[in-house]
């Protein structure tokens, strides 16, 4: 034991792993937030519809006076096009991407008339895109490669060792 | 938001590929070098050939020492599964919105997470160790039902597809809807991975479309059979296979406690069929066992935890086991009170099935029942602290080794002791009430899943790896890890107890900005968690090729305190025939180096410093040009990333009067970094602290640094500070690192030629 380095063995390794550690909270998250625009349809809200049966079941003889009612003529395209992808959906629920007018009243839930029936609606999910500082994703990876060397420092270590002995032979 | 089938899908295919790179690479290093290296066609062939022997031989083998093999590798892919699914989860908890995942997958990470971890986990790799080991701890040839044997571990492979089959249907509509439109690959877009939480509660686990849900169902009654037959197979084998001279009275505690374990599975997992298929009645064919106006939700609780909670005991008695067997053989003293610690295992064993509404405190059953379930819930916690007591005392004076294994029994019981203390609090109602939906939950039992269940798993992989493998695993690597496991757990888990006890709520993708830092640091700590976990990986599957060989049959040097136990008298048995091994003690000597402890002179000690600096005065300058070199790579990085301002540069020429150009500033730089620094630290490297030249030069470096970074700090702030702190001392150790290195280098090339 005393002939090994404490340092180099068990210490510099250690804090190696918890930069590598940081450095993965750092670059994997960073670099999403690089490429998110590319990859992703963030910043479109999920919305959950409900069948006319669950809606009634839902509001059985108590439904709020101030729930508001919409109508799918009025809603804009891209809300029309969720409020068809979510009913196809085998949980109810698609992204509204592009405009979103009637955002704030479906929110809050609100009734959507469809072809006669009602269907409760209402926003699940906002999906805020991910914001990071730009320096997040070279640091962490410069974390990462740097903690790793740490973590390698016991076998470097030993080769240096090696080397110094074979230095100090005359 | 990402793509999360795409994205774990990718990552476990990276895992995979890694460990099989890993694995071939080190196989092929161990080999003894063969004529030129070139692979010839008939060696293609013949490697193919092997290869299929090799698939037949596992999918047929009935050898309890191979299922074990396999059901240890089972466990171990499901642990990284459900482990990459931990991993996404704490990476979403980064920040406080769901920006990363949705809401709907956070949901569903934690639903799979929970189940895979639960159910294909940990008792796969308990029943692998005991197929592998219990065997030959009492004395058997096979267990009792060999074929039953390979049939219970085969049921679980495709159960465990089923109740993934999600992730893989996600996938694959991916890939195709890339060449087909959406209407023909309808079946693919319309599975997906289940949401709904990992207890499956009624009524949503009835009314929701998913189609996975049924599958998973499927997959978790399958696995059952195949835990019911294992269990069987575990009863059969310790009543009916002991050899001569292994009574009840001296059966090892592991065996008990796999006894014991299969007796209480043989109970709960039937039911927890049964109320399976009820579910899968309810949700396809109009049954009404759960719904609202039939049997009620409350039902399927009831059901449930009548399985959850025996369940939680199955779970971490063979832990338990394996501590009672291992702990006592690195502190060579016998295990304290064998008797209590196999009461206390039987009791515990018919209490676990007396509590299970503790997890219903918060749901309407009527509150002089609740009152009795949780006297009964507090009592049960005397049995698990005889166990603690036990080991305590065990440990009380002896003779400690600090080998890997000790340390994870170690962690292990202090992992054990907070973990337990914690439930015992959760066993009071109005507490559970305040506490059972946050976090504090998930940090109390986290502490024993991801404390004294997986460390003895790890303790027990080191313990008997020379039966395993014949060979020794990296002994320093695995201390390293064991720490690391230990220190990653409690940071992470104990910072979930704390955020739980001030209201965290848990199964949330979203939270108050004021906890962020706090998971943060959970996550970073489920990191190092994680990352151990791959150093345990990569250490048994390298070490299997190029560990050292063992040399003797008694390994651990157990015969000297008479802690020679069945296992290893077999593994003795069997050296001998194979190797010819003496079955004495040969005096274990461990290769190490021995680096002097003298300071050195530059050159052996010759002449003054100063005349060796200006001996070495052209080596100093080469190693100060690779070192400067190395250097510039991490300043140009920094000034590329924007935390360095390059016109810092141009003060080092103005103080020397040569203007304000940062061409000449750096050109000085490079200069003053080849001959004028590296002089500095051969004529002070004696009075700088660090045995070894590499040592000093860093010493040197940081101190150089220091008042690089005064010099050249202009204003940064934040991230940009840290950036250009890190930068600069990274640069400067690469500095010193290379001058020293460099140096040592050509100075032993020159002995070497003068020698
Ligand atoms: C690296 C190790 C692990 C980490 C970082 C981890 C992390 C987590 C996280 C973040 C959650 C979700 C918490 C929430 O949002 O409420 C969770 C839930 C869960 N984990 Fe783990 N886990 C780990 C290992 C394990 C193991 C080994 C098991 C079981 C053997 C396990 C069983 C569970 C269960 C059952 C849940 C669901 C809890 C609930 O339903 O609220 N975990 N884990
Ligand atoms: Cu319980």
């Amino acid at each position: 034991m005393s002939d090994e380095s404490i340092l180099f063995t068990y210490i510099a390794p250690f804090v190696g792993v918890l930069v590598v550690a940081v450095g993965i909270g750092a670059a994997v998250p960073g670099g999403y937030a690089i490429i998110q625009e590319d990859i992703t349809t963030c910043d479109s809200p999920t919305v959950a519809v409900e069948g006319p049966e669950e809606t009634t079941e839902r509001f059985n003889e108590s439904r709020p006076r101030t729930l508001p009612t919409l109508y799918y003529e009025n809603l804009s395209e891209a809300e029309q096009t969720a409020f068809d992808e979510a009913l196809a959906d085998p949980i109810g629920e698609a992204r509204v991407t592009g405009d979103f007018p009637n955002g704030d009243t479906i929110r809050n839930g609100s009734i959507i008339v469809y072809e006669g029936e009602e269907h409760y609606a209402t926003v699940v999910a906002e999906n805020p895109c991910f914001v990071a500082p730009e320096l997040q994703f070279p640091l962490g990876v410069f974390a990462i490669i740097f903690g790793v060397i740490g973590i390698l420092s016991p076998p470097i270590y030993r080769k240096l060792v090696e080397l110094e002995e074979r230095a100090n032979v005359e | 938001m990402m793509n999360r089938a795409v994205i774990e899908g990718s990552a476990l295919a990276v895992l995979a590929l890694s460990i099989l790179t890993i694995w071939f690479r080190a196989r092929y290093k161990a080999r003894p070098a063969s004529d030129g290296g070139y692979l010839t066609r008939e060696e293609l062939q013949f490697e193919l050939g092997r290869l299929q022997d090799e698939a037949l031989r596992w999918l047929t083998t009935t050898n309890h020492r191979e299922i074990g093999i396999l059901y240890i590798a089972f466990g171990t892919i499901a642990a990284l599964w459900g482990g990459m699914d931990a991993m996404m989860l704490r990476t979403e908890l980064l920040t406080p919105p769901a920006d990363i995942w949705t809401p709907e997958t956070y949901n569903a990470l934690f639903t799979t997470h929970g189940l895979t971890m639960l159910i294909f986990f940990v008792l796969p790799v308990f029943f692998g160790i005991g197929n592998y080991f219990l065997p030959l701890l009492i004395g058997a040839d096979d267990m009792a039902f060999p074929r039953v044997n390979a049939i219970g571990f085969w049921l679980l492979p495709p159960a465990l597809l089923m109740a993934r089959f999600g992730l893989i249907v996600q996938i694959g509509g991916q890939v195709l809807s890339i060449f087909l439109p959406d209407d023909q690959i309808m079946f693919f877009l319309s599975l997906r991975e289940v949401s709904v939480g990992w207890t499956l509660y009624a009524p949503l686990s009835v009314v929701q479309p998913n189609p996975q849900i049924d599958l998973l169902l499927l997959g978790l009654h399958l696995s059952g059979i195949a835990t019911t037959v294992g269990a069987i197979n575990f009863i059969a084998t310790v009543i009916y296979e002991r050899a001569d001279g292994v009574t009840w009275g001296n059966l090892d505690i592991f065996s008990w406690n796999m006894l014991v374990t299969s007796s209480i599975a043989l109970f709960a997992f039937p039911l927890l069929g049964s109320a399976l298929v009820m579910l899968l009645l309810d949700r396809n064919l109009g049954t009404t066992f759960f719904a609202t106006e039939g049997g009620g939700p409350v039902l399927w609780q009831h059901l449930f935890w009548f399985w959850g909670h025996p369940e939680v005991y199955i779970l971490f008695l063979p832990a338990t086991g394996l501590m009672s067997l291992i702990l006592p053989k690195f502190v060579g003293r016998k295990l304290f009170g064998y008797q209590f610690i196999v009461y206390s295992t039987l009791g515990l064993a018919v209490m676990s099935f007396g509590v299970w509404a503790h997890h219903m405190f918060t749901s309407g059953v009527d509150p002089r029942l609740k009152a009795s379930f949780m006297a009964i819930s507090i009592a049960i916690a005397v049995p698990s602290a005889i166990k603690v007591f036990n080991w305590l005392t065990t440990m009380w004076d002896g003779d400690i080794k600090l080998s890997a294994p000790f340390i994870l029994c170690a962690g292990g019981i202090g992992t054990f002791i907070i973990g337990g203390v914690t439930g015992v609090f959760l066993a009071v109602i109005p507490i559970d009430i305040l506490y059972h939906g946050t976090y504090y939950v998930v940090g109390h039992f986290h502490l024993i899943v991801v404390g004294i269940i997986p460390m003895l798993m790890i303790a027990s992989s080191y313990y008997w790896y020379p039966i395993l493998t014949g060979r020794w695993y990296d002994r320093r690597l695995a201390k390293f890890q064991s720490g690391l496991l230990i220190v990653g757990a409690f940071v992470t888990f104990m910072i979930l107890l704390v955020i739980g006890g001030m209201g965290l709520p848990r199964r949330q993708a979203i939270y108050p900005p004021e906890y962020q830092l706090a998971q943060q640091m959970a996550t970073v700590g489920s990191y190092v968690i994680g990352l151990s976990a791959v150093m345990w990986l990569y250490n048994m599957l390298v070490s299997y090729w190029r560990g050292d060989v063992v040399q003797s049959t008694d390994p651990w040097n157990l015969k000297a305190t008479n802690q020679f136990t069945r296992e290893w008298q077999w593994f003795e048995e069997r050296m001998v025939e194979k190797y010819d091994m003496e079955p004495a003690q040969p005096e274990t000597t461990r290769r190490s180096y021995a680096p002097e402890l003298e300071p050195m002179g530059l050159l052996g000690g010759v002449g003054s410093v100063a005349q060796n600096v200006y001996r070495n005065a052209s080596m100093a300058a080469v190693a100060g040009f690779i070192g400067t070199f190395l250097m510039t790579g991490g300043i140009g990085t920094a000034i590329v990333i924007g935390v360095l301002d390059p016109a810092s540069f141009a003060e080092i020429s103005e103080l020397v009067g040569l203007g304000t150009s940062a061409i000449i500033g750096a050109a000085l730089f490079l200069a003053g970094g080849t001959i004028i620094w590296p002089l500095l630290f051969l004529s002070f490297q004696e009075f700088l602290p660090g045995r070894r030249m590499f040592e000093t030069g860093l010493v040197f470096a940081t101190l150089v640094a220091t008042g690089f970074s005064v010099a050249f700090y202009t204003d940064q702030q934040g991230l940009a500070f840290v950036g250009y702190l890190t930068f600069v001392f990274v640069a400067h150790w690469a500095y010193g690192l290379g001058l020293a290195v460099t140096f040592q280098f050509l100075r032993s090339r020159r002995t070497d030629m003068g020698a």
